[in-house]
């Protein structure tokens, strides 16, 4: 058993909430209505019972059906609205309250109303589309039959004139059996519209079909035509065919409809023509009213479907996670209740009573649903009462892996730690400036952008406006050390420590300043910048700054370790991992960053590579130029007697240890079965599966761990020096844009030439400095807290509590 | 001033900010001792980073050469 809290008082965050596998039986009758306060309080996570059966075979599986059908329907409904441009909305009634029946039958009858709508548009939609090309066929084919009867009558009297002329002996003759021949003959046509890409291919066919015996005539109609089959507006040619017998008739009815070509009847005489298009206009007349009034009355609908749109969707997505949550629970007919098991914090225990209590009473039950906990091995998942501040940095934390039950929670420091390691590659106060405002924006606008939908990346950075305030609050204050404004230094906090070595200054650019006063008390002084050791000096600094900093990261990282050792009471891990650790680490790492702290207080010369080096290589040597203190060769020696001591400390005895501890309980696991026979449900419970130690297994593990650490604390501390290069980089850049831009468009004396150098200047500055190179130190900053620090201590191979909550159901959600 | 000064003003600026932040966040002992981890481990922090500069700076092996030309 694990003592909560024996040894050290709690701290929020610091371990996740206790938690406990608890058990409940829940009358059938208030099932549904306890289920759904639990979903509405969301502090249990429930454990699939039913994980055997199939989908179709569980209990509710009828319901979840039916949930689907009402989806479908929402779904239609959606489609509908965004047709008919009609919004949800946003604005939900939660006043009335449906059932799931009444739910169902509400959206079955709304369902079949606006499919009868629909229905009945689409028809009289259609018969508009038929009668408006008819309208076309007559306005246009009459316009044939008056151009071709002006043309007769003008034929007509020409060929008069010639008789008269010509006064052959001849002429009656002809003109009798012309005669007999046009009453012979009659033509007949068929009228229609066809599409107008189809037109020629249609032509030609009617062509080649008749053998040429056709006449055909189209004409072009200059607006799209509303196809009466497809509803869609398509270009049309209005055509005409004349010819002569029923064969020939029947060819061309095949060939109108192979093409798709709708045909309309047409009178030759001229009153008729009026008559049918008074007859049609006044059809298209009243259907057009019919239509419109169709369409506003399925508006209509559409809004008043609008109005609780969203409220449906939401109640039928809680329904159907309501009986997939049922779904899970193992139902006993003859008793007629449900068996719930699931993992609850320890603190939700007094509100999951509640809500029972009132699920109880609200459905009238005479039996109450019962909760009891569970004794179990299982690991519980691991949650973390976070708020909006510091969810974000335990998602860093999740991100590379969920905490072990109980495990001590790197997110407590990483609150402090990332910003502050990421402000260590960013730092310049100008450039943090500019990132405080805009985190301050994204918290200052909190309320708005949380109800609404964001962008991927926007959705990113509002998520992590806490992130990115104390991120530029710490690169302000890194700004400030590093003394740099957008790359220019100021002496901000009293006069440089460096001065000329005489009053004329020619040594200046020689052999330098000297130090003429006391040392420039926050930050790096002024001087330094622009100087030709500039660039010398900033890297031994920063160089030496970050195996500071890396070390001392390191070290928080193996006490967490022991920190963790010491809750769940593993006096194995604290002496036999915790300090050959501790030793290890600080023998080589620890004692170059004190000769570091030395080297800077003495002023000393001496090569600290050398030192360390030779410290391996010929420990016995004198030290010579190289010594910093007096014993030094003494403390070395000691040092790494002590770090080779610890490399096999941590990796022989926690096997051989483990081994003797499995045994031992093997033992005391045969007298428990002596006692447990009495009680065999007791015995069942109780019994322990039966694991295998196997003795290598253990032993290749420990000494993986083991080379693991040794390299890694090399590798990692190298590891660290991104912290100098990122820092360089972020400088060096700015200096950059800076004098090459700034200062070199401020020097052409122009006004124009001084704003295109400004507006380079602030666009090089946000587009590479504030966003690119922020992104770049955070991920870094990522890189340093999830392998540098959480491999000290961390396993982070726990699952996330994950509850049954309605809060959890996203727009995303399938519905 | 000299470092010790300056070490002093800031573990005084972090025992303000603690006192601070316990008087205007009181939330039950768990929460003020995470308040109170945060505070000193950021002061810590700023600490370092103040010292190792500071550090760096009071025994130079090098000192400013400007660039010819100036």
């Amino acid at each position: 058993m694990v003592n909560e809290g024996r040894f050290l008082p709690t701290m929020d965050l610091l371990r996740s909430e206790p938690m406990q596998l608890v058990q409940l039986i829940i009358p059938i009758e208030s099932a549904h209505r306890s289920i759904s306060y639990l979903g509405d309080l969301g502090l249990i996570q429930f454990k699939d019972l039913n994980a055997d059966k199939s989908p179709f075979q569980r209990t509710y599986a009828s319901q979840i059906k039916r949930c689907g059908e009402m989806a479908r329907r929402l779904r239609l409904f959606k489609e509908q609205m965004t047709k008919a441009g009609v919004s949800p909305s946003t604005w939900s009634t939660r006043d009335n309250h449906f059932d799931l029946e009444h739910l169902e039958v509400k959206l079955e009858e709304l369902e079949a109303e606006l499919l009868e709508i629909n229905a009945n548009n689409e028809k009289l939609q259609h018969t508009y589309n038929e009668l408006l090309e008819y309208k076309l066929v007559l306005e246009k084919v009459g316009e044939f039959f008056s151009s071709a009867k002006n043309k007769a009558v003008a034929q007509q009297k020409e060929l008069e004139f010639q008789t008269t002329v010509e006064g052959s002996i001849d002429s009656p003759l002809l003109l009798e059996q012309e005669e007999t021949t046009t009453k012979q003959i009659k033509l007949r046509f068929i009228s229609g519209l066809v599409h107008r890409e189809k037109s020629i291919p249609f032509e030609r066919i009617i062509f080649r079909a008749t053998r040429g015996n056709v006449f055909l005539k189209q004409a072009v109609i200059q607006h799209p035509v509303l196809d009466p089959l497809s509803g869609e507006k398509v270009h049309k040619n209005v055509f005409v065919v004349f010819y002569s017998g029923e064969r020939v008739k029947s060819k061309i009815l095949k060939i109108c409809d192979a093409f798709g070509a709708n045909r309309y009847p047409f009178s030759d005489d001229l009153s008729k023509q009026f008559q049918t298009i008074r007859e049609v206009s006044g059809r298209l007349s009243e259907l057009k009213t019919t239509i419109d009034a169709g369409l506003i009355h399925r508006s209509t609908l559409l809004q008043t479907i609008g109005y609780h749109y969203e409220q449906w969707s939401l109640q039928l997505k809680k329904e159907k996670s309501i009986y997939h949550t049922l779904n899970m629970l193992s139902i006993n007919v003859t008793k007629k209740c449900l068996l719930a098991e699931g993992w609850c914090p320890v603190f939700a225990t007094s509100q999951i009573h509640k809500v029972l209590e009132r699920a109880t009473m609200d459905c009238s039950s005479q039996v109450g649903a019962i909760f009891q906990v569970l004794e179990t091995k299982e690991s519980p998942p691991t949650y973390f009462s976070t708020n909006k501040f510091t969810s974000s940095f335990q998602e860093i934390v999740d991100a590379y892996g969920i905490a072990k039950y109980q495990e001590a929670n790197p997110g407590v420091y990483t609150i402090v730690t990332f910003p502050f390691l990421f402000a260590v590659m960013f730092g310049d106060w100008g450039h943090g400036i500019c990132l405080l405002l805009a985190a301050l924006y994204l918290i200052i606008r909190e309320k708005k952008f949380a109800s609404q939908k964001l962008g991927d990346i926007m959705e990113m950075a509002f998520g992590g406006r806490y992130i990115i305030m104390l991120m530029a609050l710490f690169s302000i204050y890194t700004g400030l050390i590093y003394n740099e404004f957008f790359s220019v230094p100021f002496e901000l906090f009293g006069p440089s420590a460096y001065g000329c070595r005489d009053s004329s200054c020619r040594d200046a650019s020689t052999t330098g300043f000297i130090k003429v006063r006391s040392t420039y008390p926050f930050g790096v002084d002024p001087k330094w910048h622009g100087t030709r050791s500039e660039l010398p000096f900033l890297n031994s600094l920063k160089m030496k700054m970050s195996i500071l900093l890396g070390v001392s990261q390191m070290n928080l990282g193996i006490i967490m370790s022991y920190f963790n050792a010491k809750y769940f009471e593993n006096n194995i891990n604290i002496w036999y991992q915790f300090v050959p650790q501790i030793i290890f680490l600080n023998s080589l790492f620890g004692y170059l960053s004190l000769l570091i702290i030395i080297k800077w207080s003495t002023g000393s010369q001496a090569d600290l590579y050398h030192v360390m080096i030779y410290m391996f290589l010929s420990p016995t040597d004198d030290l010579g130029e190289n010594q910093l203190f007096v014993g030094q060769k003494l403390l070395q020696l000691v040092l790494l007697l002590l770090a080779l001591v610890a490399v096999p400390w941590m990796l022989v005895p926690k096997p051989f240890l483990l081994k003797k501890q499995h045994q031992e309980r093997h033992q005391g696991q045969s007298y428990d079965l002596l006692y447990g026979t009495d009680d065999p449900l007791e015995s069942e419970s109780q019994s322990i599966p039966h694991d295998e130690f196997d003795f290598s297994e253990v032993f290749v593990h420990q000494l993986i761990h083991t080379i693991e650490f040794v390299l890694g604390a090399v590798s990692n501390t190298a590891s660290y020096l991104r912290l100098w290069a990122l820092s360089l980089a972020h400088s060096e850049l700015s200096s950059v844009f800076y004098d090459k831009v700034l200062l070199l468009a401020w020097g052409y004396n122009s006004t124009i030439v001084l704003i295109v150098g400004i507006f380079v200047f602030i666009c090089a500055t946000v587009g590479v400095l504030l966003l690119m190179e922020s992104l770049s130190a955070f991920l870094h900053a990522l890189r340093l807290h999830w392998v540098e620090y959480q491999n000290k201590f961390y396993e982070g191979d726990g699952y996330k509590f994950f509850p049954f909550s309605f809060t959890l159901l996203t727009d995303e959600d399938e519905l | 001033m000299g470092f010790s000064v300056t070490t002093l003003v800031f573990a005084v600026i972090g025992i303000v900010a603690s006192l601070s932040t316990r008087i205007c966040f009181n939330r039950g002992p768990s929460a003020n001792l995470f308040h109170l981890t945060l505070v000193l481990t950021a002061t810590t922090c700023c600490w370092m980073m103040w010292a190792i500069v500071y550090l760096a700076q009071m025994k130079p092996l090098i000192v400013p050469i400007l660039s010819e030309g100036e």
